[in-house]
This record gives structure tokens, C-alpha cells and sequence, in this order.
């Protein structure tokens, strides 16, 4: 069982703590996940988050600093025991001194502050115009809550600079913050797998960037550290440092991408184009409504409503227009900003994008944690002849949590022959041609199409079988049935057009989807097992789905609905010897 | 014709999985097929041709229940050799899993209190993939505990990269402990 504990320390201290010192380190792991230790695993891969951080976290008593320290290699008494309840100030020096974050930061609050400023007084003024106040007086009590917010968050912010320390030691970067609740954490250098730099617009206007140090490893709450914010200099120069070394030591063949602003044609080739203009609308009534303008809007409302039904055939055309026009200048301007300045590049052992042209972010991914591509091709790009990329690597998955964005995407929407480029330039391998699935592929998926169309047929009949006055129903409703027979057959179509795979040296190659194309490319050394699952009409069919299990991007990869025999052959091809015992082979 | 086919797995699981089965299936069922007796006798007017129709309704969740355990039985096979596990289940859908040793990180023994009054308890296996997790269901307990051990050894014995993925392994339950009433 020492094993099993030992193994769970590994892990934890990935995030935080070096595991070079098993004997160290064992310490507070021991305090804290002790019931679990004598149980074994199962509990001791729970015991293993909770293990470190028990031991990391420390709540401004004196004896935690100690457990930190202890536990800490390399820590020398001068620098790393300041006095206890106060953040180290600069004054304390030591083999590499503690630093503080970029004061300019302060700025940047207040800047940002005025937002909330602006959320206040409007709330403010009409509260008080309700109320009958001179205008005045509502100036004035709109100037004294702003420097009220203002000097709190500025207050604030101060705080927090003075508390949070940090600094970078030939073996680990470490950080000390936390106002209330102190926080010492550390990251071993050499497991640092990713610095990522992102500006926001008042940031960028003072020169600031914040930093997250990231150690790869499934992103679990707080294996990444972050620099909140440091100079644009200070933070390039540490991300330098840290994926080290590697001063540009190869400049060979430029970027593997960079933006080409005629792509921003592929922005409007989505679904929000002409949806994004009615939701926008939609959320400004709702804002509106919940300003207490319920009257304004109602009255809006209606009058729209007879503006819109007066002359319709002039009305409706007008107002879908208008609804595309907004999609297509917001998608557009949405593209801008998030893959203006966007550039791909390789740098040794990784590879880095960065992008945004009002917020700048830099993402590293390291080749290591990379298992392959993903070619993604919604309809509508498709039909523009346009794809985009994404990578599949491990340890990217629980970091969307607090991003919106999607962090796997690699590329904008591209033309496809530029896609593919990338995607051969970053996997090595250019794409083979795919062999297709059997015909029973598609027989199968036209079926189900015939089904469905049938079964609405069926209950259309049914409906209208049992309604003796005939009124309830329109002739439109037989419309139905064959708009969903046409869609369901261009589905089917579509769909058993997509299905290919192939293996290459390095990669499993599969391809599927009718309205969202999605061409995999996945390693082979990335696959960490198999499933095969084989319906009751996939079985009928002679047809079976290859699931490969990974430990990266979706977790697993499916071939769907290739040929039994082939689709076994293929998988044991992939991965050779593991699938050999288990399977038979008759010759006929 | 390529008849490039899977053998079953070697072993079956434990024929005490059947009534255990049998139970699960009955606790699910007979609240479902009295609900419906009930609902026929106590909401409505008792009209024969309704009657006809939550007979056989009851019947078939009951009958179900019979069933279903003992097709399971049949299509539930495991096996590991020294390289993989790999296991058959589904029974309208027929699924078969296969997991390198090298790949395998946590191995997991649990018992549920139903399972416990049949000495069964299910092995878990689990690879670094959120969609990898191998359960052979139904074993002895006994056979588990020591089917959980080699697993265990093997795993140790055959980690690929030993730096990529710190591996943790162990029991949920220890062989010795809870054990038959």
C-alpha cells in the first residue's frame, strides 16, 4: 500500500509540490488524506487531491508556514520564513528575491472599475429621478458613489499586490497571495508544460499581461498558477525562462499559420449569423424589461407587431434582412476580434498561438501532450469550402470551465486546402485517402430516414383518422412527413458520404458526420484501448463502430459502421499485438 | 468476405450474478407492474379490454425481469491475460471493451449490499481515458479480491512510461474486510 500512497503524491505534487522528496512530501500527505491511506486506491486517488492541498493551503498560522517550507526542497530559512501574517515585502532577498506584481495594475482596476461605476449610476439616476431629485443632486450622488467604487476596488487591489509575492528559483516558481486566506503555491520547473499570456484591452493600454503557469496535467482546481498581472516585458521574459532556453533556437520556415484577413469571409458561415441578431434582440428586451422599462417595451412591442403585420410583404423581407445584416457585421466583427494577429507557430518541442485583437492571449501546447488533429467542417463552412482545426491533447479538457472559448482550436476558419496544410505540418503526415465504409452504411441510414418519414406519416394519418370533422388539420401537415423524408435522405446521404478511415504510420484516420464533418487524425501511441459495439441492426447489417479510447480531447474516437471483418482488421493493425489474441480468422 | 472475427472472453461470470440480477431487475419492476395494477384498479372503471392491457403490461415487466438476467448471463464474459483485459456485455447491443496493462491506472473493487448477500463484488478497471473504464461485473468476491491483486502486479510490472501518468493503484474494498454475514 506504500506504493499506492507514494503514487498519489506524485500526482498532487505535480501541482503544487515537487515529488522528488517523496520522504518530504509524505508528510503532509499523510496528515491529510491519513483514513484513506490504509484503504488503498480508490480512496487514495481522491486522498491525493485532497493530500497536497491540505498541505499547501495555510491559513496564516505560524505552524503552516512551517509544513510549507518543510516540504519545500531547497528552502533556506533566510528567504523563505518572512515574517508570518505579512506578505514578504520587497526588501526580503534571498537566493533569488521575491517579486511583486506590476503596480500599473492599479490603474487598470480603476479603469476597469468605471464599469461598474457606469452599472451604479445608472441604477442611481433612476432611482432618484423617481424620487424627484434636482439634477444636481443626482450628479452628485452619481460623482460620490464613483469615487466610492472606484477607491474601493483600487483599495482592493492595492491589498492584494502587497500580499502576493512571487518569484522564480533555478528549481520551482513560486507564489505567496491571498488577503485573508494565505496561499503559498509552487510549480517544480521542469514540470511547468505551458505559460499562457493574455491582455485584455485596459491591460494591453497599460501595458500588462496576465500570466498563467500551467503543469499540464489534467487541469484539476489549481494546477495552474497565475500572475495577475505582470509587465508585458516581465511576463515575455518568464515565459522565455520557463519553457526555457529555446531563445528562437530554430527559426526555420516561419509560422505554420498566420492570418490572412480574406478568411474573414468563412465568419458569417454559422448558425449564429442568422440566429445571433434575434437572441441579441431578445436579451436587450429582457434588459430593458428588467430596467423596469416593462411599459416601454410592451408598447415597443405592439407597435412593432402592426408595423410588421400592416404590409408583411414588404415588412418581413425587411426585417430578415436586417436580422442577417447585424449576424453577418457581428460574426464579422467577432472573427476580428478573436483571431486578429493570429499566428501559429512551432517552436521546439511545442507549439504556440496567439491571437486577439483587442484581448491578446499566447497559448502553449506542448508536442508531447499532442495525440492528433481534428478537421472540423460544419455545413455551412463546407459548403464555403472552408475548415478549421483543432488539437487533441491531453490535460485541455477541464480548462474550459472558466474560458468561453474553445482553447482547442488551433486555427480561424480556413480554406480547406490551407487546413490541411497545417493539419499535415503539425501531425507530420499529410491525410491519405480514406477507404470508404460498406454499402450497408448507408442502406442502413436511409432506412432510418424511410422510418421516421413513415412513422410521422403514420401519425399524421392517424390524427386526422380520428378528427371526424377534418377541420383541426391544414393541407400543410402533409408537408411534413416529406420535408422530413427529403432532410432525412440528404442526411443519410450526406452522412454515409462522410464515413472513411485509414491507417497511416502515426495515425488512425476517421471520418464521420453529415451536418458537422469531423475528420480525426489520432495518434496511434495515444490510444489506450478499444471498444466495439455492434447493435441488433448493426449485427443484421454486418457492420460494427471502433471506439479508441484516449486519454486526450473527447476521450474517444469512433470509426462508426465499418465492415466487422475490416473494422477489427483495422484496429489490430493500429495497435499491433494488443487485439491479436482475442480475435479468430476463418478463411473462406 | 473478411471473417476477421472476436472470440468470447474465457471466463464467465459467476452464476450467483443471475439471481443477483434477478433481484435488481425485480426491485426495478414490481413497483412498476404494481403501479400500473394499482393505477387500473383504483383510477379507472375496470374496463375489460384496459384490464387485457395491464395484465400483459405486468406480466411483461415481470417476465422481463426473469429474463434479462439470465441473457445477460449468457453474453457477459471477461478475461485478462498478462497483456489485456478485455471483456464481452450487452445484450441486445453486444459490447466488448479491451484495455493494455500498460495503460491501466487504477484498479477498483466495490461491493454493493445486495451484491454482498451473494459474495459477488465487481472489478473496476481504469485507464487515463474518461471513456475507458472496464467493469467485469459479478465476480466471487473472492475471486476478485485476487483477480484485483494480479491486476494489480501486472500493471506495476508492465507501466510503459512510468513519468507520462503516475499510477495509482489499489482496492476500494480490502479482500479481508465486510465479507459474508
Amino acid at each position: 500500500m506504500p506504493d499506492a500512497g507514494n503514487g498519489g503524491v506524485a500526482t498532487g505534487g505535480t501541482t503544487r509540490w515537487a515529488n522528488g522528496q517523496p520522504s518530504a512530501a509524505g508528510g503532509p500527505h499523510g496528515l491529510a488524506s491519513g483514513p484513506h491511506g490504509p484503504n488503498g486506491g480508490a480512496h487514495g486517488a481522491e486522498g491525493r487531491v485532497s493530500g497536497p492541498e491540505g498541505g499547501s493551503l495555510w491559513r496564516g498560522g505560524g505552524g503552516a508556514w512551517a509544513v510549507g517550507d518543510a516540504s519545500r526542497p531547497g528552502a533556506d530559512a533566510a528567504s523563505s520564513s518572512p515574517p508570518q501574517g505579512t506578505a514578504a515585502r520587497t526588501g526580503v532577498s534571498g537566493p533569488t528575491e521575491w517579486r511583486g506584481l506590476a503596480a500599473r495594475s492599479l490603474w487598470a482596476s480603476g479603469v476597469k472599475s468605471l464599469a461598474i461605476v457606469a452599472g451604479a449610476s445608472a441604477g442611481l439616476v433612476r432611482f432618484l429621478a423617481g424620487r424627484d431629485w434636482p439634477v444636481g443632486g443626482v450628479v452628485a450622488a452619481c460623482a460620490g458613489a464613483a469615487v466610492l467604487i472606484v477607491a474601493a476596488v483600487v483599495a482592493y487591489d492595492v491589498l492584494r499586490l502587497r500580499a502576493t509575492r512571487w518569484r522564480l528559483t533555478p528549481e520551482r516558481l513560486e507564489l505567496r497571495s491571498g488577503i485573508t486566506v494565505r496561499q503559498h503555491r509552487s510549480i517544480p520547473r521542469d514540470r511547468v508544460r505551458s505559460v499562457d499570456l493574455r491582455a485584455d484591452p485596459v491591460n494591453r493600454l497599460f501595458g500588462l499581461t496576465v500570466v498563467k503557469v500551467g503543469t499540464g496535467e489534467r487541469a484539476e482546481d489549481g494546477a495552474e498558477l497565475a500572475l495577475d498581472p505582470l509587465s508585458r516585458h516581465d511576463a515575455e521574459a518568464l515565459r522565455r525562462t520557463l519553457l526555457h532556453q529555446g531563445e528562437e533556437a530554430e527559426e526555420g520556415g516561419g509560422p505554420l499559420a498566420e492570418l490572412s484577413w480574406a478568411w474573414i469571409r468563412y465568419a458569417p458561415l454559422s448558425v449564429w449569423t442568422f440566429t445571433g441578431a434575434a437572441v441579441v434582440l431578445g436579451t436587450l428586451y429582457k434588459a430593458l424589461d428588467s430596467f423596469g422599462l416593462k411599459g416601454f417595451t410592451t408598447r415597443l412591442a405592439v407597435e412593432g407587431w402592426a408595423w410588421l403585420t400592416a404590409r408583411p410583404l414588404v415588412t418581413v423581407p425587411l426585417v430578415l434582412a436586417v436580422n442577417l445584416l447585424v449576424g453577418v457585421v457581428g460574426a464579422a466583427l467577432l472573427f476580428a476580434e478573436s483571431w486578429g494577429r493570429y499566428r501559429l507557430e512551432r517552436e521546439p518541442g511545442r507549439l504556440r498561438l496567439r491571437r486577439g485583437l483587442l484581448t491578446s492571449r499566447s497559448l502553449t501546447l506542448e508536442e508531447r501532450r499532442l495525440r492528433g488533429v481534428e478537421i472540423g467542417e460544419p455545413l455551412l463552412l463546407r459548403l464555403g469550402g472552408a475548415a478549421r482545426l483543432r488539437s487533441i491533447a491531453t490535460g485541455l479538457g477541464k480548462r474550459a470551465d472558466d474560458e468561453t472559448e474553445d482553447v482547442a482550436a488551433l486555427t480561424p476558419p480556413m480554406p480547406r486546402a490551407v487546413a490541411l496544410r497545417v493539419a499535415t505540418a503539425i501531425t507530420g503526415a499529410g491525410l491519405p485517402a480514406l477507404a470508404a465504409h460498406p454499402p450497408a452504411a448507408r442502406r442502413r441510414r436511409l432506412v432510418r430516414a424511410l422510418v421516421t418519414a413513415a412513422l410521422m406519416m403514420f401519425v399524421i394519418v392517424a390524427v386526422a383518422a380520428l378528427d371526424r370533422v377534418g377541420a383541426g388539420l391544414g393541407g400543410w401537415v402533409w408537408l411534413v412527413p416529406v420535408a422530413v423524408l427529403a432532410y432525412g435522405v440528404w442526411h443519410a446521404v450526406a452522412g454515409a458520404a462522410s464515413l472513411g478511415h485509414a491507417l497511416t504510420a502515426r495515425h488512425l484516420v476517421a471520418r464521420k458526420g453529415a451536418v458537422v464533418r469531423r475528420t480525426v487524425a489520432l495518434d496511434r501511441r495515444g490510444i489506450a484501448g478499444w471498444t466495439f459495439t455492434e447493435s441488433y441492426f448493426q449485427r443484421r447489417a454486418g457492420l460494427l463502430t471502433v471506439s479508441a479510447t484516449t486519454a486526450a480531447g473527447r476521450g474517444h474516437y469512433e470509426v462508426l459502421d465499418v465492415g466487422r471483418g475490416g473494422g477489427l482488421d483495422l484496429a489490430a493493425r493500429a495497435v499491433p499485438g494488443l487485439l491479436e489474441p482475442f480475435l479468430t480468422r476463418e478463411k473462406q | 468476405m473478411n471473417a476477421t472475427r472476436l472470440r468470447p472472453p474465457r471466463h464467465q461470470v459467476d452464476p450467483r450474478a443471475v439471481a443477483w440480477w434477478t433481484v435488481q431487475w425485480l426491485i426495478l419492476m414490481v413497483p412498476v407492474a404494481g403501479a400500473g395494477v394499482a393505477a387500473y384498479w383504483f383510477l379507472t372503471e375496470r374496463p375489460g379490454w384496459l384490464g387485457a392491457v395491464v395484465g400483459v403490461f405486468a406480466a411483461g415487466c415481470l417476465g422481463l425481469a426473469l429474463v434479462a438476467p439470465r441473457a445477460s448471463y449468457r453474453v457477459e464474459r471477461w478475461e485478462v491475460t498478462d497483456e489485456a483485459v478485455y471483456i464481452r456485455k450487452g445484450w441486445l447491443t453486444h459490447t466488448w471493451q479491451v484495455a493494455p496493462m500498460s495503460r491501466i491506472q487504477r484498479v477498483d473493487t466495490a461491493r454493493g449490499p445486495v451484491q454482498r448477500l451473494f459474495g459477488l463484488a465487481d472489478v473496476t478497471v481504469t485507464t487515463a481515458s474518461s471513456a475507458g473504464a472496464i467493469k467485469i461485473e459479478a465476480l466471487d468476491h473472492e475471486v476478485a479480491a485476487q483477480l484485483a491483486d494480479r491486476l494489480t502486479t501486472l500493471t506495476q510490472a508492465t507501466r510503459e512510461t512510468p513519468r507520462e501518468r503516475p499510477l495509482c493503484l489499489g482496492r476500494g474494498t480490502r479482500p479481508g474486510k465486510g465479507g459474508r454475514p
